[in-house]
């Protein structure tokens, strides 16, 4: 489209840019400006140098019409100079067409101009009249053709305004050629002309400054952050994506105010552990719901439970598949309030995921690229070796049975002969954690189609993950596919449809806590002579292991690396289909179904060979899960002068199945092939089903005054089916109510230095219901037969307990958000009280009851804390800008009661047998638990006569859980340069090191080192009586400030690679860099070794640190 | 209006449905892969309750570190120079394998390993799911009498522990039961194997979990009297009343044949969940106790000494040629001329007087006497009491009251038995009854040494049993044969041979207010050295 003035139109080139997405017209007028004149009468008038628009101005005024046009198509064109006289209006027109090539429409008193018919503005006049008003209706919708609620129209200049109702539509009258102005947080302003009497199809571009200001709330719900009467975070996607972690929750660390994250030294693909506003049930999961665009999704870590001869490896989480490159943002609901509208899954709170939808016409790519490397956190004693009774060995036979023993002569560097019948100098191999463990490095690549269209959009994603572990021999690969569209089928049905699909392989995962087959653990504790290079065969000359002690539990590290498999595949398939039909009357009903569908399969082998197993064993576990969820929602808008009420009704579905099958066998006929089919002693396959439904009906009630003040309210009633017992007839349902406030005192006082203002206040009570099949005691049989013979087992693990009701956890918070100094520092302050009672526990009961714990309903917890979030921009140029956010919190947590009279409740043991976690009342959840010394009236030690100290009373050293928790974030921006760091820490926590205790058994640490040349021969047995009679030494100071991330970037514009590319990002990045202070000795204070057993550790992969770049590129 | 009235109609209806589906939800939440009590045959449970009492399921966990590494050695019937077993062997103090007995939690089928979860949750579950229940009669009475078996020797082991709460999870909510005074525990367990013997009724039902015999009705009612003589003898020490008394009830009812032995045969096909438990560990299958774990020498000499026709049947060198192979050798030896057994307390360290290679006993590892292979087959028996056993408790019995008759008698008879039971592990191994006879004419009973001959002969039968759980009580209550301990540096009894496994610590943690109470009131402290009731000084 090319002009008579040889240039390119302007409006054409908005048009190339904006493309389709809604009829032209209202995109291309979008700053139609209308004058008034009267018309049909001859024009006089003489201008100089004018512009097109001067001109116009000169004819309406003389000829009572009016211009309809797109005031860019006028800023181009030169100046004209006219000496009109006497003149009518067409001649005058066809004058103007010949100077401007323009087209001129002339329609009762309008006069269309445009630069072709086919953008022509749509003027029909209908029966209105100039002068009267008329009703104006439309919707309005963002850039995924989702209708936004609660837009305020005005007619410019007038008072007189009306908002969108909840399914974006509005109502106005105003006149013809009147302009309505759109707003709403979160959007940019925009002003459309009214041009006609027809409806108007109004599209709102994203401000994505302000985009905060809109908050995805329960049940997806969009919501002003102004109206919420809760704490509600948000975490953008790209936060996520440049300094990455392979579990995404474990980039959350640090970023968000009361969220409490840890990851578990579980390897690649292991679990995460999320807690916000700290632990809320006793022994259920302490895990927030998940919600993925609307439908929520189970997330259980696969983890081991705290026994104490716990050892096998973490086969992670659900959450942990998603890629973050396909989340926009992560909406965080802390509070009961804001997450009670999931009811029975709301109590640990919900982070609602908003993965990304297709906007505009755009290719983009990500390609990440991260070095990973062990640090080793050891620091034992160098000063004696390996062998026993403080003896160097003196043959092989000597090395062999003294084995993992650190208990031998001082290192001399004489020569010595080893395991494995070599004289080597006995001298200190301090590197074998850097020895053993490779450079890791994973690779993620992401390309992502956006499509935009009439009426919707489409997003496509494909991404690949390439993980190599620096435990030798493991790995993670992930494939996800993510397909997004939505759809305006006509101006009442949206059709919004979403699949993704997830194929991760996890190659020998590793194991955790106990020492056989694990590499980690066997490398940890290796002796202090040994090398862990001359273990390196790992296999003898026959296949078997090439072991370096008499105790056959203690693997060769390269053998457990290797040779075992433990190997996971999960093929994933999250879908999801939501319809929402849109009534005249403002009115809407919405209608999703989302499942979850995973097919797992885990394959272990303990191979031929095995010191341990010499004919091996394996299993294969296949497990298949679904979940699905459906529910409707109906709504409309009333407003009641000033008053915005809007009430919605609405109920849900879900069926829970799952099912696994297990095949064990040992022996393999011939060795080293490891299919299930080769083992020659195969036990009855193990066949564990689960099916669970629960349903739900809830509503709510919305209340705004003006824009200052807001009320809402829902209640929720769900009906389990875990809950039921053939035979008895007992309430299967709870009730979670919620009320909350918001005052937005700002509005009603203008000062300068506040910006914004508000108080918030919310009550809610949410629940937990539980797992199925724990009302009834049942029998099944051993998956072996004796000479054919069954044997019966009890099914339950635990005590059965017909009487179950849902948990229910109270919560009050109040809190305050402030911005000063149009918005150059901003506080977010929470202060909360939450109350769980009713647990559903499966206690851990004696084993002398028979079983493994009791299903009970009991105990009251506390959580009262506070959270607080200041963010400040102390700087900002045109060309620098530094931001920095302080985030922090305090969790005060008390388990207040348990069973009627009881004091403690036990948790989970550690390897070592005397170091526990109980929940005791009147302390902080998940004690550590351990061995005092014993002492007389007068507090001396007393001993026994060996002189080791004598084992005193079990007691508690404190929570597992840190109590306070904070992020610092520092972003700074100069020109294209991006630099930022994260620096977070805990505090208050405290964490069981069975490393610290098998340092004290082997002679390994360095406390060891006391006396010992005086305790000679019996040096062994004594810290062995120490390190069993008082665990106590063995509880650390969970406390650590590390500088978790720093980035820097830069942004290459697209006017480098003459736009064929808009933009592209290279960043630096690094993770887990160091530690700034921590108090623990011989381990990392966040090596937990599972999220289920919090505070105990052993046998984990040793933490390591990561660094790569990151390239993002927008076609 | 209309409208208000069509959204009501909606919601009107999905509440129908959601009611309509809640009806099922019974049905939802009953697991389809298991069954109820009420079609569910509790003999199934008392197969797995007499299983676990052979030992654990899970690779033989309480058999290896309670039987074997501790119980076997302390008795001085094993030796071992295996580090780990220096728990048994020297007296060195391992928690966790004194805890093994005991058992712990897990998420095991069994829900753990050990006795508490492997024997008493599923024989508690028999005995309670039976009672008043004449169509279980004789399950409930075989039950009974299995329990008291199950007890006796936990009890035997730790002292006073859990009893009459335990296993009652489920049926009486007792989650974490109190530990009972072995004096009540004993006499319980005296009242209820008399009372269950009494009502098993030969014309009742059948006892078809049975391992033992099978459901024979007369065979069981023998071996409840036996046993009822076993737990009264316990008492000999402390309460000579008591035992005496239950000794009398007992007497003319015990086992008349090595026919009346009970037994349980291992299996292949159950992998290790059904593998003898004794022969899984000394055949190496967890490590090397097929080459360092021996017959030991106090064990030897005794045979050795008294010319006895077990040992070229029992013992055998050169089983396996070197520590590499798990391939027994077809050239192993017999005979009995050259059998040696391989020393208490040694080591495989160069230590002078620790060394087992600086031994003056040792020429080469294969020429220690290895239990012979007809012992330790994965298939074979493992023996739960026997009639020689029985014969011999009635010997002490008329040795040390003068009541059960003829103490050379029963001598004899449990002498005899104690030496041709042997072809029930194999026939290779069967002694003739006139080899049997002709030991005793060698040997012959005497009098002033009846107590002496009676429990050496006990202990030499339990040890080729291969139960030294018994071998050890027996020794605890009558101080024979004598023993002379092992000092090695290091041990934790002030050389002594303990006399009581400390409790687990695992009962610290999950049975906190009742574990310190029992751990507080064990006379002479929660140690090795310290002595359970029965056992007076």
């Amino acid at each position: 489209m090319i002009n008579f003035y040889g240039k390119v139109l302007p409006i054409f080139r908005k048009c190339m840019r904006i493309s389709t997405i809604i009829v032209g017209i209202q995109m291309c007028f979008s700053t139609l400006l209308v004058a008034k004149a009267t018309k049909g009468q001859e024009m006089n008038f003489k201008v100089v140098k004018a512009s097109l628009k001067q001109v116009f101005k000169k004819i309406e005024q003389q000829a009572n019409v009016t211009f309809v046009y797109d005031e860019q198509i006028l800023n181009a064109l030169p100046a004209l100079t006219l000496n009109i006289k006497k003149q009518q209006l067409p001649a005058l027109l066809n004058q103007l067409k010949g100077y401007t090539g323009l087209q001129f429409k002339l329609v009762g008193n309008y006069i269309g101009v445009a630069q072709n018919a086919d953008v022509m503005p749509a003027l029909s006049l209908g029966t209105a009249e100039l002068g009267k008003p008329i009703k104006i209706s439309g919707n309005v919708r963002d850039a995924t053709g989702q209708p936004i609620s609660g837009v305020s129209v005005l007619v410019k200049g007038t008072k007189n305004a009306t908002s969108t109702n909840s399914n974006g539509q509005f109502v106005i009258e105003a006149n013809l050629g009147d302009v309505l102005e759109f707003s709403y947080l979160g959007f940019n302003k925009k002003e459309v002309t009214i041009s006609s009497p027809a409806a108007l199809s109004v599209l709102l571009d994203e401000d994505s400054k302000l985009l905060s200001e809109v908050v995805v709330t329960a049940l997806g719900v969009k919501k002003e952050r102004k109206a919420l009467g809760y704490s509600v975070t948000e975490v953008k996607g790209e936060s996520l994506t440049q300094a990455r972690d392979n579990n995404v929750m474990n980039s959350l660390v640090g970023k968000v105010a009361g969220l409490n994250v840890s990851s578990v030294a579980g390897g690649v693909g292991a679990s995460s552990n999320v807690i916000i506003r700290g632990v809320s049930s006793i022994s259920q999961t302490n895990q927030p719901l998940y919600v993925i665009n609307g439908i929520p999704m189970e997330s259980q870590p696969n983890s081991l439970k705290g026994n104490q001869y716990d050892n096998a490896p973490d086969l992670g989480d659900a959450i942990g598949n998603i890629n973050p490159d396909d989340i926009e943002t992560i909406s965080v609901l802390k509070g009961a309030a804001a997450s009670a509208l999931y009811g029975y899954r709301g109590k640990a709170g919900v982070i609602l995921i908003t993965t990304k939808s297709g906007k505009g016409n755009s290719i983009e790519f990500n390609s990440n690229y991260v070095m990973e490397k062990v640090f080793d956190p050891t620091d034992w004693q160098y000063v004696y070796g390996q062998g026993a009774n403080g003896i160097k060995p003196a043959n092989q036979l000597a090395a062999f049975s003294s084995g993992q023993s650190s208990w031998g002569a001082r290192l001399d560097g004489s020569s010595v002969i080893q395991f494995d019948g070599v004289a080597r100098p006995y001298t200190a191999q301090s590197n074998n954690i850097d020895n053993f463990f490779r450079t890791g490095g994973t690779a993620t690549n992401t390309l992502a189609l956006n499509k935009s269209f009439d009426g919707g959009s489409i997003r496509f994603s494909a991404s690949d993950l390439t993980n190599r572990a620096i435990t030798p021999g493991s790995g993670l690969n992930r494939q996800s596919f993510n397909l997004n569209g939505n759809y305006n089928i006509n101006t009442h049905l949206t059709i919004d449809a979403r699949a993704n699909y997830i194929l991760e392989q996890a190659k020998n995962r590793p194991f955790v806590s106990d020492g056989a087959g694990n590499s980690s653990y066997n490398v940890t504790l290796l002796p202090t002579s040994v090398d862990v290079l001359t273990l390196k065969k790992g296999v003898n000359d026959d296949g078997s292991e090439y072991g370096y002690s008499g105790n056959t539990f203690a693997t060769n590290p390269w053998f457990a690396a290797n040779n075992f498999i433990n190997n996971t595949k999960r093929e994933r398939f999250l879908s999801s289909i939501s319809l929402r039909y849109n009534f005249d009357n403002g009115a809407f009903i919405q209608g999703r179904a989302g499942r979850d569908g995973y097919t797992d399969r885990y394959t272990s082998v303990v191979p031929t060979g095995t010191a341990y197993r010499p004919l091996g064993s394996m299993s294969e576990s296949t497990t298949k899960f679904s979940d699905l969820n459906t529910d409707v929602l109906l709504g409309k808008s009333f407003k009641v002068n000033d008053l915005t009420i809007t009430p919605n009704i609405g109920g849900s579905f879900r069926k829970t199945q799952s099912e696994q099958t297990i095949l064990n066998g040992t022996t393999f006929a011939v060795p080293y092939v490891y299919v299930i089919t080769n083992a020659t002693a195969q036990a009855t396959p193990t066949y564990l089903p689960s099916n669970s439904e629960v349903l739900s009906i809830y509503g709510t009630l919305d209340l705004s005054y003006k824009s200052f003040l807001f009320l809402n309210g829902s209640i929720r009633n769900d009906w389990f089916s875990t809950l039921a017992t053939p035979g008895k007839d007992n309430a299967l349902n709870a009730l979670y109510p919620s009320v909350n406030g918001s005052f937005v005192f700002s509005e009603l006082m203008s000062k300068d230095w506040l910006s914004f203002g508000k108080l918030r206040a919310g009550f809610a009570q949410v629940g937990q219901a539980t797992i199925p099949y724990q009302t009834q005691l049942a029998y099944n049989f051993n998956n072996a037969t004796l000479n054919g013979r069954p044997l019966g087992l009890i099914a339950n693990q635990a005590i059965p307990n017909d009487a179950l009701v849902s948990s229910i956890a109270s919560e009050f918070e109040i809190g305050t958000e402030l911005r000063f100094f149009k918005d150059r520092l901003s506080l977010d302050l929470t202060w909360y009280n939450k109350n769980s009672k009713d647990e559903i526990v499966q206690a851990p009961t004696s084993v002398t009851s028979g079983y493994v714990g009791a299903i009970l309903n009991i105990g009251q917890l506390r959580n009262r804390g506070l959270e607080a979030l200041i963010s400040g921009l102390p700087v900002k140029t045109d060309d620098f800008q530094w931001t920095t956010s302080l985030n922090g919190s305090i969790n005060n947590n008390t388990v207040v009661a348990l069973a009627e009279g009881q004091k403690s409740l036990p948790g989970a043991t550690s390897r070592t047998g005397n170091g526990f976690t109980q929940m005791v009342v009147g302390l902080p959840a998940s004690q550590i638990m351990a061995l005092d010394y014993k002492r007389d009236d007068q507090g001396n030690i007393l001993k026994d006569a060996t002189g080791a100290p004598l084992q005193g009373d079990l007691k508690p050293y404190g929570s597992a859980y840190a109590k306070y928790v904070a992020g610092w974030n520092n972003e700074f921006k100069y020109k294209n340069f991006n630099f930022s760091f994260l620096i977070d820490g805990k505090f208050g926590g405290k964490i069981f090191s069975a490393t610290d205790y098998y340092g004290y058994i082997l002679g390994l640490h360095k406390a060891t080192l006391e006396n010992r040349d005086a305790l000679g021969a019996n040096a062994a047995t004594y810290y062995t009586a120490v390190a069993n009679n008082v665990s106590s030494v063995f509880v650390q100071n969970a406390d650590f400030i590390k500088f978790r991330q720093v980035m820097l970037g830069y942004t290459f514009p697209g006017k480098m690679f003459n736009n064929v590319i808009q933009g592209a990002t290279l960043s630096f990045v690094g993770r887990n860099l160091f530690y700034i202070s921590k108090k623990t000795d011989n381990i990392d204070p966040e090596s937990d070794y599972s999220p289920l057993t919090k505070g105990l550790e052993l046998g984990g992969v040793p933490p390591s640190r990561t660094f790569g770049l990151n390239l993002s590129v927008k076609f | 209006m209309k409208k208000t009235s069509k959204y009501i109609l909606i919601l009107s209806v999905c509440l129908l449905i959601s009611m309509g589906c809640r009806k099922n939800f019974e049905e939802i939440n009953t697991d389809p892969s298991t069954y109820n009590p009420s079609n569910f045959d509790p003999n199934f449970v008392l197969s797995s309750a007499q299983l676990g009492y052979t030992g654990s399921m899970d690779f033989s966990y309480d058999t290896w570190r309670a039987n074997l590494i501790h119980c076997s050695t302390m008795m001085q019937a094993f030796s071992s120079v295996i580090g780990y077993w220096n728990a048994g062997d020297k007296y060195v103090l391992n928690a966790s394998y004194t805890a093994a007995y005991w058992g712990f939690s897990g998420s095991t089928p069994t829900a753990g390993d050990g006795a508490y979860p492997e024997q008493v949750r599923p024989i508690v579950d028999v005995v309670e799911s039976t009672r008043s229940k004449p169509q279980y009669n004789n399950v409930q009475q075989v039950a009974r009498i299995t329990k008291a078996l199950i007890f006796q020797r936990i009890t035997d082991l730790y002292g006073d522990v859990p009893y009459f709460q335990a296993g009652q999870g489920f049926y009486n909510k007792a989650f974490f039961p109190v530990y009972d005074k072995q004096q009540d525990i004993y006499n319980d367990l005296l009242k209820e194997v008399s009372d269950a013997v009494g009502k098993l009724d030969p014309a009742g039902d059948k006892v078809t979990g049975d391992l033992f015999y099978g459901g024979d009705i007369a065979k069981w009612k023998r071996f409840g009297n036996t046993l009822l003589l076993r737990i009264a003898m316990r008492l000999s020490k402390i309460d000579p009343t008591t035992a005496q008394t239950y000794v009398q009830k007992a007497i003319g009812n015990t086992m008349t044949s090595n026919s009346d032995n009970a037994f349980v045969l291992g299996s292949e096909g159950g992998g290790r969940t059904t593998l003898n438990r004794n022969s899984q560990i000394l055949l190496g299958d967890g490590g090397q106790e097929n080459f360092y774990t021996r017959w030991s020498k106090t064990f030897i000499d005794k045979l050795k000494g008294s010319n006895d026709p077990r040992l070229g049947v029992v013992a055998v060198t050169k089983l396996y040629l070197d520590d590499k192979t798990k391939d027994q050798n077809p050239n192993l030896v017999y005979n009995a001329a050259v059998q040696k057994g391989m020393p208490n307390g040694k080591d495989l360290s160069v230590t002078p007087g620790l060394s087992i290679t600086l031994d003056p006993s040792f020429t080469a590892f294969v020429d220690y006497s290895s239990p012979s292979p007809a012992l330790i087959k994965r298939t074979g028996p493992t023996f739960i009491l026997t009639y020689a056993e029985s014969e011999l408790l009635l010997a002490d019995a008329a040795q040390r009251f003068g009541i059960a008759g003829s103490a050379a008698a029963h001598y004899h008879d449990g002498v005899v038995a104690a030496m041709t039971y042997l072809s029930q592990y194999d026939p290779i191994a069967g002694v003739s009854t006139q080899a049997a006879e002709n030991y005793l004419t060698a040997n012959p009973y005497d009098i002033s040494k009846g107590l002496e001959q009676i429990n050496t002969q006990y202990w030499i039968l339990t040890s080729t049993m291969l139960d030294f759980y018994e071998a050890w009580a027996n020794w605890r209550r009558t101080g024979f044969p004598v023993l002379t301990p092992v000092v090695y540096p290091g041990n934790s009894t002030g050389g002594t041979i303990p006399r009581r496994f400390p409790y687990p610590l695992v009962e610290a943690g999950s049975n906190t207010e009742n574990y310190n109470k029992a751990h507080n009131s064990v006379p002479g402290g929660d140690l090795l050295t310290s002595r359970v009731w029965w056992d007076k000084q």
